[in-house]
């Protein structure tokens, strides 16, 4: 161990002058600390209190100076601009089901596909087992943004462009997935599935009704974290979407802020609403987030 | 009772060998297609011109478009601009997410909030995020009031979206905003593995708070920092939307054109799929490098 | 899983469905509040006219339309009828993805009548080989359109004193701005952005430098291009600064008459948006609209290109679609007038510009004027990374404040590339 090889200062005997000095003093480090970190959590959260209190000004004191930090006057004339567009049309509303919807399909999938496929490499021996886990791991290592414009070609050749399975396919399983599922189920007690085997369930049987039940708090975060990176996915839609009708909210907003005709009321509010569902779905779940966030770096070894 | 279990075993493995390829052969076919493939298709386009709007077959031009992307400055500037971007953007995370973790970590109380709101800019979808910082670096907007009231220097521009170093610093401070609390969990996470007896053998011995982090704490973290280094790197050089929504909104291009950014205009700006396909490829290989850093990295965090 | 399988079947059902019933047109077009209006009415009546035929007219942002166009027409599934810019649209054209126009559809006896129809020279862009391959949704040019309350505010008279140079756009706009220190809150006239082709190329021409010589050579008379760029670093953050990409664009503040900007550059078509965002400014007669300016020593006396937003016909749809496709493109040009009432877009056929409507609208002077005078936006299989190049280029020298000398070989340079088609 690093710690006995280091010099530290012997233990003196201390005056209980210089004892309650000492706890002063660290006393006024201890609330520094606390001031330090109550500032950077505030820093952190200035833009989020921005957006939500910017999207109830009149668009015209979003950039007074000094920034009012409250609105003179409740104007939710930027949520209906908003929701309304630039046109009319409610596309926006339209644009928020097709991201729940899209987010929702591959969250789903991924979970299912990525439990099945982790618990076959996990827990069923198989000639070439090793290899197929190493061609999926493999593929971790290939961020979506180095395949795009060659995974944009193949979805146009097997004419997915412009459609919901163009958005949804390309991302049905991801090995992220499949890997987390893997490394959760090989602590699975191996005398479940025996006992089950002996009894006579089938294969899917054991898998769908042992395995999966048993595994719904890892499959829990796999898909809140498979929705978010979904809810957040923008380049994918911008590649394979063109009709107003498929757009998702990313899209949406990236298209919404160029237009012309937007004031930065309608913008803001934009981004309020678009947040505000993740930020609900976080506040509820943070379990499974911060979980989330350890599994990401902790299983992958 | 033996006989039967042996038995059993037998026919249980064949039939659990089937059942386990089949339980595999969706995710495989799925990777063969949406993940191998493209790839294979890349590296046949990297060989070949082709225009986004010709409905010709592309033309087979050999190592031309590797020789006349080591011959654009253009492709090295997409280079520079990432190596800035991540280097400025990665360090920052990994200090501070590490001295926040340790600071919560020794609160006994508000742990869970201060994780909790931390953590919540990654939450806010980039395109949101990007948006929202937009307005606030916009000339007449917060960053110039705060920067100015804190340097005393009222009027100044500080020209966030315009000028070439604060362009990069911006997408910069965007991204470490966003990701700041993630890294800090995970650094919770690591400090968390750390023996108590370690820290109060120190005590013991004497050592002070600093002392203790210096000798205890940072040596037993050194596993989760790799891992958060090579994380936040591999995340910063994927880094798209915030610079797809600055150029957009008239921030300059060459500052922070990435090379995600720069694949992107290739292809659709300047119609040349042959060319986004060649830097593809080339992502691709940079990008295996540091991923099997990060693989052998949290090997050892593990460990 | 499931769930996915019965999308799939779901999407394909509806694409079948789709295809089985009567011949549908799927017409993209920009967002344009006045024109959808007159365009839903119009496809209502063409297709009780035909009713084989029905109309699907689909707006996107125009920022965003020639992104879409493209990766729609790369796989295959482009729109059956489009319009955009021609400097995004003549690719098109070169890769033969656009079909030629039917005259017999567009009630036409013979590809000349249609030519005969409309001012020489608007039909130029569009023909490729013989061939015409689109039709005017409409043709202009930008002058300087400015709010005469601004100018009332610093005292002085935009009747009388707008800027008819260059030099005096700089010297009138210092007198308009209003700042905070370096901050602006008060423009005086400030550029359209990345439209670069449109504005700054006819800059560089009126003083004899070309973007592309008739021979082919890229970027001609390097004092004309130095001038123009220091032009625009003067104009900039690092000079007198007067205005910048990175603020708000000025044409979509002008309408609303915020007092944050007096004058901008745009096409006809503004007007009817004027009147449409704000009825008020436009009814007040504070609405002034004079010609682009000229240096004080242009040698060519030039207004902004020209430029045209054309109907085309996705080469790709069946024949009976395209010729449904012609019939509805023709059934708009024959409303021309209507199109120029409702939403100030000029379709430049001799009978529209003949007529007292469009002779007699306000300032349709100033714009025919500057237009017999200009020059079209340039135009090639490379234009839009042309555009792209010229957008560093200001950039460099405005926001970054480089040296308008160093910047220029590096767009010599890119720009012969692209001419060339090599990267």
């Amino acid at each position: 161990m690093r710690i006995t090889a280091t010099p530290v200062a012997a233990p003196v005997q201390r005056t209980p002058a210089a004892v309650r000095r000492r706890s002063l003093l660290a006393l006024v480090i201890d609330a520094l600390l606390w001031v330090f970190l109550v500032g950077a959590v505030a820093l952190v959260l200035v833009p989020v209190a921005f957006m939500f209190v910017a999207s109830f000004m009149p668009p015209a004191e979003i950039f007074r100076s000094p920034f009012p930090w409250w609105p003179s006057r409740l104007y939710l004339e930027n949520f209906l601009h908003a929701l309304r567009g630039n046109d009319g049309r409610y596309l926006f509303v339209r644009t928020i089901l097709n991201s729940t919807f899209v987010a929702l399909s591959i969250s789903f999938a991924t979970v299912m596909l990525a439990t099945l496929t982790g618990y076959s490499l996990a827990k069923l021996p198989f000639k070439g087992r090793t290899i197929v886990f190493l061609l999926i791991l493999s593929t971790l290592m290939i961020p979506f943004e180095t395949i795009m414009i060659p995974l944009y070609i193949v979805v146009t050749n097997i004419g997915l462009q412009d459609t919901y399975p163009g958005l949804i396919v390309p991302f049905l399983v991801s090995a992220f997935g499949v890997f987390l599922m893997r490394q959760t189920l090989l602590a699975f007690p191996d005398e479940l599935l025996d006992a089950a085997r002996i009894d006579g369930a089938s294969e899917f049987g054991i898998f769908w009704r042992i395995v999966l039940p048993n595994a719904v708090p890892a499959m829990a975060v796999l898909g809140v974290l498979t929705f978010q990176s979904q809810w957040d996915n923008l380049i994918w839609p911008l590649l394979v979407v063109q009709s107003d009708s498929l757009k998702t909210i990313p899209l949406y907003i990236a298209a919404f802020t160029e237009e012309k005709h937007t004031n930065e009321g309608a913008m803001v509010a934009v981004a309020a609403i678009a947040s505000l569902p993740m930020l609900i779905l976080f506040v509820s779940l943070s379990r499974y987030f911060l979980r989330g966030a350890n599994l990401f770096s902790a299983t992958k070894g | 009772m033996t006989r039967r279990r042996l038995k059993l075993n037998t026919s249980v493995q064949g039939r659990q060998a089937i059942w386990g390829w089949v339980f595999v052969i969706p995710a495989l076919a799925f990777f063969s297609l949406f993940a191998f493939y493209p790839i294979g298709n890349a590296v046949y386009m990297g060989f070949h011109r082709k225009s986004v709007l010709s409905l010709r077959p592309p033309q087979f031009v050999g190592l031309q478009n590797y020789l006349d992307l080591f011959n654009s400055p253009a492709f090295w500037n997409a280079w520079k601009a990432t190596t800035i971007f991540t280097l400025g953007t990665f360090i920052p995370l990994v200090v501070f997410s590490l001295l926040l973790a340790v600071l919560i970590v020794s609160r006994k109380r508000f742990q869970r909030f201060f994780q909790v709101t931390l953590y919540s800019p990654a939450v806010v979808p980039g395109v949101v995020a990007a948006l929202v910082w937009m307005l606030m670096l916009d000339p007449r907007g917060l960053a110039n009031q705060w920067v100015n009231f804190v340097l005393g220097t009222p009027g100044i521009d500080h020209r966030w979206l315009a000028s070439a170093s604060m362009v990069r610093l911006s997408t910069m401070v965007v991204y470490f905003w966003g990701y700041l609390g993630f890294f800090t969990i995970i650094y919770i996470a690591g400090l968390g593995g750390i023996p108590a007896t370690l820290k109060e053998a120190a005590r013991i011995d004497g050592a002070n708070a600093l002392q203790e982090f210096r000798y205890v704490t940072l040596p037993l973290l050194t596993p989760t920092t790799l891992l958060v280094s090579v994380m936040s790197m591999i995340f910063c050089m994927r880094t798209f939307s915030t610079q797809y929504m600055f150029t957009q909104a008239g921030a300059p291009t060459e500052p922070i054109n990435v090379v995600t950014l720069f694949i992107f205009n290739t292809a659709i700006r300047d119609h040349q799929l042959g060319m986004a396909s060649a830097m593809s490829i080339l992502l691709l290989l940079v990008m295996f490098f540091f991923a099997t850093l990060q693989f052998l990295a949290s090997r050892r965090a593990a460990g | 899983m499931a769930r996915t399988f019965t999308t799939l079947l779901f999407v394909a059902c509806m694409l079948a469905s789709s295809a089985l019933a009567q011949t549908e047109i799927v017409y993209w077009t920009h967002e344009d509040v006045n024109r959808t209006e007159l365009e839903t009415r119009l496809i209502a009546e063409f297709e009780l006219d035909n009713p084989g035929i029905t109309v699907r007219r689909v707006t996107h942002p125009s920022a965003n339309l020639a992104q879409l166009l493209l990766t729609a027409f790369a796989a295959g599934r482009g729109p059956d009828v489009f319009n955009d810019t021609i400097a995004n649209q003549y690719p098109y054209i070169v890769n033969e993805r656009v079909a030629p126009v039917d005259p017999a559809a567009v009630g036409a006896a013979s590809l000349d009548e249609v030519y005969a129809r409309y001012l020489d020279g608007t039909l130029d862009p569009v023909t490729f080989g013989g061939n015409l391959y689109g039709l005017p949704l409409e043709v202009t040019n930008w002058v300087i359109f400015i709010n005469k309350n601004v100018f009332e505010d610093v005292g002085l008279d935009a009747e009388v004193d707008y800027p008819k140079t260059w030099e005096e756009m700089m010297e009138i706009s210092e007198q308009l701005v209003i700042r905070d220190g370096e901050i602006l809150q008060r423009r005086g006239f400030d550029f359209r952005y990345p439209w670069y082709l449109e504005w700054l190329v006819p800059m560089v021409e009126q003083l004899g430098g070309e973007l592309v010589s008739a021979d082919g050579e890229a970027i001609v008379n390097d004092e004309a291009w130095l001038r123009v760029l220091s032009y625009m670093r003067e104009w900039g953050p690092h000079g007198r600064n007067l205005g910048s990409p990175t603020y708000r664009n000025a044409r979509a503040l002008f309408n609303f008459d915020n007092n944050d900007i007096a004058m901008t550059h745009t096409g006809q078509y503004q007007i009817a948006r004027i009147q449409a965002d704000n009825p008020e400014f436009y009814d007040s007669g504070q609405l002034l609209i004079v010609p682009f300016p000229r240096w004080e020593d242009a040698v060519n006396d030039q207004g902004a290109a020209y430029y045209g937003h054309y109907f085309m016909v996705n080469a790709q749809s069946n024949a009976e679609t395209q010729r449904a496709a012609w019939q509805l493109i023709g059934y708009f040009a024959e409303h021309a007038e209507e199109y120029f009432a409702t939403s100030a877009l000029v379709q430049p056929t001799h009978e529209l510009l003949a007529s007292p409507a469009y002779r007699d609208h306000p300032f349709s002077e100033v714009f025919a004027a500057d237009m017999a005078t200009a020059r079209s936006v340039y135009y090639g299989d490379n234009s839009p990374r042309i555009q792209q190049l010229l957008k560093d280029a200001v950039e460099a020298v405005m926001l970054q404040n480089r040296e308008p000398a160093d910047v220029l070989p590096t767009l010599r340079e890119g720009v012969s590339r692209a001419l060339r088609g090599d990267f």
